[in-house]
């Protein structure tokens, strides 16, 4: 039973869970906007803050937060308004409650204690049996805010861009499925925590699914509407997407909602293919010690973060797919693959593994 | 026969009439005119007061958390049904209809069955009730069509719905359900003990026994779960982790209804083929259009 001791520490988990993760997307922001200049041979944002001795423009997040608070807030007398005000919450909401079955350290038999009975578990919700199925399910809601958003702005470009979205959203559930099926078939679990042990038993996911995780990282790609697969804004043909006629903290809510998905799905990523917390020969599911556990937390961050950096990266790198080229390869390139990889893996983890 | 043993049906008596009423009044109209305001007002009333009376006969499950999230879950579920039937809105139906599909997998979860729950919302909520909107907002421009502001001889309709609803809690209340988890109590004669539930069996008894015995002949149940696998009561077990679940449902799924899968797995598959039959490009209709191809 849920006792009220046990009740105010998960409120402080969730606080705490969401307090950092909208903070992590302001600066997320910042190092997008650092790695495009980069990229593109500038210098990128450096004054803001410098009048207060701050380095390299570090508090720019923070003036971009406040831009986007004080601005006017527009809602056009054309748009249906009840859903034009909805669909920015959905986003947002879709986005952050994703985070409550994703371990961000030990969790479960290896998780620190206080005193002898009160394991501490870095995961807000810890144990829940079908983890990635719950993440899968909070990612098809997300759809709702682009179709929603798309609709109630009564203009056709917002229009093209939210039914261009959500076809794309729907396509690219299917082949994401897929390819999580093979690790969790190997693990014998949903649950994200056992996927991590397992691969501190056996290795990491990427050297038993290489085709898996190539499947997913495409699919993740599409799901989170990330350059090359950024569609549903594709400037030069919709103005803005879906988002058009959305300004101020509406905006700003869509932004949001985008960087925390990139920020689930690099969890995600992290967790299924590259073993979460776990580093070969150094850290294992039996190390209990607290300095175990805050080195674990450390290396799972660093990953996730390696990985935000090569999401972002991608965006300079590769040009925008045209649209039947994005539904051929999730319907004819990516779905046969995820069904063979499938199929292989369940015939070899049968043959080889044993029953 | 004394009053006070009809005292339960009086009050389900109430709830179905409250609810045929509010139903009735919220509708859109026969032939798509707009109601008068208060109507719609006198409905929304009768229809909460339907909805606060059925309230009685379902039994909160244990701690206060939970009682607080049941009925907001319950009660979400229940009022989006009518707001799903009764909006003139197509796309606020559509939306209507995801938020009873969250409420009811919050039940699920709430009742122990998570991966029922996020099945739920995958299927439901994620794909057929986007597919919904995706059609509705393609075709419905700007303006509610006529035949989306009226509604099908509403009188009858609600007439039908609701006697069958009367018929079902008037069975559930006489055949005495079980009460662990929201099953019916009766407000006045109190909770139901197990022991007023006897097991029955359906169908005349022939030289095959039941149906169910037939299914034992054909597999016996050699991997019935192990005490292990079974899952405990809903809620988390004393080290505050839930019990694991899923691996006892893929048990059950492919041992004890191993041919029930299958059958439905075959079904889907012809389904698959069928749809992809039917949408297999055509040729053309044009007659000069294919008459040239066909020369080159």
């Amino acid at each position: 039973m849920l006792t009220f001791l046990g009740l105010t520490a998960l409120l402080i988990k969730i606080g705490l869970v969401v307090g950092i993760s909208q903070g992590a997307v302001a600066y997320l922001i910042y190092v997008e906007r650092k790695i495009a200049a980069y990229a593109q041979d500038r210098i990128g944002p450096n004054r803001c803050g410098r009048e207060f001795g701050v380095p390299l423009g570090l508090i720019q997040p923070l003036a971009d937060g406040a831009k986007m608070i004080l601005k006017e807030d527009v809602i056009p007398k054309y748009v249906h308004k009840t859903t034009f005000i909805l669909a920015p919450m959905i986003a947002i909401v879709t986005a952050t409650i994703g985070f409550a079955v994703v371990p961000f350290g030990p969790v479960g038999a290896g998780a620190p204690r206080l005193g002898a009975d009160w394991p501490v578990q870095f995961q807000i919700a810890p144990g829940v049996d079908i983890g990635i199925v719950y993440i899968l399910a909070i990612g098809s809601l997300a759809v709702y805010a682009v179709v929603l958003a798309g609709w109630s702005s009564n203009n056709k470009y917002s229009f093209l861009g939210g039914l261009r979205s959500s076809a794309q959203l729907i396509s690219y559930e299917i082949p994401m499925g897929l390819s999580i099926l093979g690790i969790v078939l190997l693990a014998r679990s949903l649950d994200l925590n056992t996927i991590i042990e397992w691969q501190d038993r056996h290795g990491w996911g990427i050297f038993w699914q290489p085709i898996g995780f190539l499947i997913f990282l495409v699919s993740a790609f599409a799901e989170t509407n990330r350059l090359p697969f950024d569609l549903p804004e594709s400037e030069q043909e919709l103005v803005g997407g879906f988002h058009t006629e959305y300004s101020a903290m509406k905006f700003g809510m869509f932004f949001l909602g985008e960087y925390l998905h990139v920020i689930t799905v690099s969890f995600l990523t992290v967790i299924l293919f590259f073993g979460g917390w776990d580093l070969p020969f150094v850290l294992s599911a039996d190390q209990t010690s607290w300095i175990s556990a805050i080195f674990k937390v450390i290396v799972m961050m660093s990953k996730v973060s390696m990985m935000i950096v090569f999401i972002m990266w991608i965006r300079w790198t590769l040009p925008r797919f045209r649209y039947d080229t994005l539904m051929n390869l999730a319907w004819k390139s990516l779905l046969p693959l995820g069904l063979l990889n499938l199929t292989v893996t369940a015939v070899l983890a049968q043959m080889i593994l044993g029953g | 026969m004394n009053i006070n043993d009809y005292k339960d049906v009086i009050l389900a008596g109430a709830v179905v009439i409250a609810g045929a009423i509010g139903a009735y009044l919220l509708l859109p109209h026969r032939h798509g005119l707009t109601k008068p305001t208060a109507a719609r007002w006198i409905g929304a009333a009768s229809g909460a007061l339907s909805i606060a009376l059925i309230m009685l006969f379902f039994t909160p499950p244990g701690a206060f958390l939970r009682t607080v999230f049941f009925y907001a879950f319950a009660i979400l579920s229940l009022a989006g049904g009518g707001l799903t039937i009764t909006s003139r809105d197509p796309v606020a139906s559509a939306l209507w209809f995801a938020s009873v599909i969250l409420a009811t997998s919050g039940l699920f979860l709430l009742a122990g069955a998570q991966f029922l729950a996020a099945g739920t919302v995958i299927v439901y909520a994620g794909a057929i009730i986007v597919t919904f909107l995706f059609v509705i907002m393609l075709a419905s421009k700007q303006g509610c069509a006529f035949y989306d502001r009226s509604a099908r001889s509403p009188a009858r309709a609600t007439f039908t719905c609701f006697l069958l609803f009367f018929g079902l809690m008037y069975t559930l209340l006489i055949a005495k359900g079980d009460v662990s988890f929201g099953g019916l109590k009766t407000p006045f004669r109190g909770a139901i003990t197990a022991r007023d539930i006897t097991p029955t069996t359906f169908g005349p008894p022939n030289k095959f026994g039941t149906a169910i015995h037939v299914f034992e002949k054909a597999i016996p149940r050699t991997s019935r779960l192990a005490p292990s696998q079974v899952v405990p009561a809903a809620g988390a077990s004393a080290s505050g982790i839930p019990p694991k679940h899923v691996a006892g449902l893929g048990g059950s799924l492919y041992a004890d209804n191993l041919i029930a899968i299958e059958a439905v797995g075959v079904l889907l598959f012809v389904a698959l083929v069928g749809a992809v039959a039917i949408a297999a490009p055509k040729p053309p209709v044009r007659s000069g259009a294919s008459a040239g191809r066909a020369t080159k």
